[in-house]
């Protein structure tokens, strides 16, 4: 009897050290920069090592298309701090999204996803918006999304990984969980080793020029108010992270910039009106969100419908307090658009100010980021 | 003379690089050179503070969580520099006095209010300083090299950087 105890036992014993160590395994370690607080995961999806690796397998597949044409890296490609470098995506059938496409560099501490949809909040969410939306086509699949399951299930490579993201389950391979490999990849790129950065948490002042630090004051004095969207360790609006307080932190904003006034209702144009489309408010036309500028020189045509094409466009735009457009549907005057945030009030920039505002934007790049194999299409290797 | 071997030379070497590292990350922002904090207005003496005048004072850390991010700063009480300058405070800080407010004012013109009681240590428990160290080390350009931090504040606006000048203005005299 007691012999049979000690074997039960020690069987209870090993069974515990190999789940331990199986644990152990797939747990999924941040290694976060300094300054860089924890992110906020979705407590029905904690990150792991393997839904991380099925999540990069699957943004790279263009499997995820239904003409097989397109994959999550085609707007998305990691030398443009994923983003595509057109003025505006272009979807698997040819389809042209009305809005650039948005870097998700650091993207688990976006506390709103989309440019301009306040309820879009978390990842899993979002990525069915590409794989199943109709307006515009992305990816093109067909709900229930039968077609891209059958094409996965097919693939031994999947079926295992399938297996190990999702062990608790016997039928793993299901839209929701194709939806929560993507997030998990998603939300492990993390960039913080742009220079800047080095100057910032390590001290490291040989690491960027006098004309970054000098366009580092510019950014943040009061003329140019750049920081006050462009805030905090991502440059940008809508931060989140775990523990943030609404109250301690403020809300998420979105702004009017004056890019537009063309007459009537709507004084930006349609389908991009912005807040608006969610909430249906005029005072919400023409309000999108402040995205981050890191990395924001490898992430031209700029705007929320690409809509200037260089850095430089983008400071005389901010200069003039708004955009004027002359000619054609979209003229109008920006700056005296109603609805345009009272932060935008133009200002003056001298030629040696242009330049250092260029400089220190150009020091926000994470170059090791564009190249880095955790991040890297892992179907090229096979 | 007998020259040292070579493995000798190496603690030396070590401690040098460390000691010049070390010198290097004290090196102050190039913007602190010369800098001062200048007290104005209705007070006794005007004062001109220089970043050693501001480190021979009593010194105070308060910390405060930026983004999940606790980061302390470290500098001199205001209501210490105010003393300094003369301004009603301590049982002094009544009356007529208690209508007296301070304009803080920023290198890029930025300005803040605070009133005089807020800022007196025997009035309120707010701590709040002219920082111009920020987790023991210099204030970044952007900051600095004064600025000042208000702990208790739920938003940052009055966290004042690049802080020039201290006005102070009594309404009642």
């Amino acid at each position: 009897m007691s012999r049979t105890l000690l074997c039960a036992a020690l069987i209870f014993v090993a069974l515990i050290a190999v789940i331990t160590s199986l644990s152990a395994e797939n747990a999924f370690v941040w290694n976060l920069p300094g300054g860089f607080p924890a992110p906020r995961v979705p407590v029905d999806n904690p990150m792991t090592t393997a839904k991380v690796e099925l999540g990069r397998y699957l943004f790279y597949d263009t499997r995820l298309s239904a003409n097989q044409q397109q994959s999550c890296a085609s707007c998305h490609q990691q030398e443009r701090a994923f983003t595509d470098g057109r003025a505006r995506a272009v979807g698997s059938t040819g389809e042209m999204h009305p809005r650039n496409s948005m870097s998700l560099v650091n993207v688990a501490y976006v506390g709103v996803l989309t440019w301009a949809n306040p309820t879009l909040t978390q990842l899993e969410k979002q990525a069915l918006v590409p794989m199943f939306g109709t307006e515009p086509i992305e990816l093109g699949l067909s709900k229930p999304g039968s077609v891209l399951l059958e094409r996965l299930s097919r693939d031994a490579r999947y079926r295992s990984m399938f297996a190990a993201a999702f062990p608790d389950v016997s039928q793993p391979v299901t839209v929701e969980n194709v939806t929560k490999a993507l997030a998990s990849f998603e939300r492990s790129i993390i960039s913080a080793r742009s220079p800047y950065d080095r100057y910032r948490t390590k001290r490291d002042n040989d690491a960027i020029t006098p004309a970054v630090r000098r366009g580092e004051s510019l950014f943040y004095s009061q003329p140019f108010s750049c920081f006050r969207c462009h805030n905090g360790f991502m440059l940008g609006g809508a931060t989140d992270f775990e523990g943030r307080s609404a109250a301690g932190e403020g809300g998420f904003e979105f702004h009017n910039t004056g890019l537009y006034n063309l007459e009537g209702l709507l004084s930006y144009p349609s389908p991009n009106t912005g807040v608006y489309e969610a909430t249906r408010k005029p005072e919400d036309v023409g309000r999108f969100r402040a995205p981050t500028l890191r990395n924001i020189a490898v992430t031209g045509p700029y705007m929320h419908d690409g809509s200037i094409a260089t850095l430089d466009g983008v400071l005389d735009h901010y200069a003039a307090g708004g955009r004027t457009i002359l000619e054609g549907p979209l003229r109008g005057v920006g700056h005296e658009n109603p609805n345009k945030s009272r932060i935008i009030r133009g200002f003056t920039l001298t030629a040696d100010q242009r330049a250092d505002f260029l400089a220190f934007l150009n020091a926000l790049t994470d170059e090791p980021l564009l190249h880095d194999p955790r991040f890297s299409d892992p179907w090229t290797k096979h | 003379m007998k020259s040292l071997p070579r493995r000798a030379w190496q603690p030396v070497i070590a401690a040098l690089v460390v000691l010049t590292s070390a010198i290097r990350a004290q090196t102050p922002p190039a913007n602190s050179a010369g800098a001062a904090l200048s007290v104005s207005g209705d007070i006794p003496h005007a004062l001109s503070l220089t970043a050693s005048d501001l480190k021979a004072m009593p010194r105070t850390t308060v910390t405060i969580t930026d983004q999940g991010r606790e980061v302390k700063y470290t500098g001199v009480l205001v209501g210490d520099v105010l003393a300094k300058a003369g301004a009603p405070l301590g049982r002094a800080l009544s009356g007529p006095a208690m209508a007296t407010y301070v304009v803080a004012t920023a290198k890029d013109d930025y300005q803040v209010v605070f009133s005089l009681g807020e800022l007196d240590p025997a009035f309120t428990a707010n701590d709040i300083i002219v920082a111009d160290t920020v987790d023991g080390q210099p204030l970044f350009d952007y900051q600095g090299p004064f600025r000042i931090v208000a702990p208790h504040d739920k938003r940052g606006a009055r966290s004042i950087r690049m802080l020039q000048r201290l006005e102070v203005v009594r309404l009642r005299k």
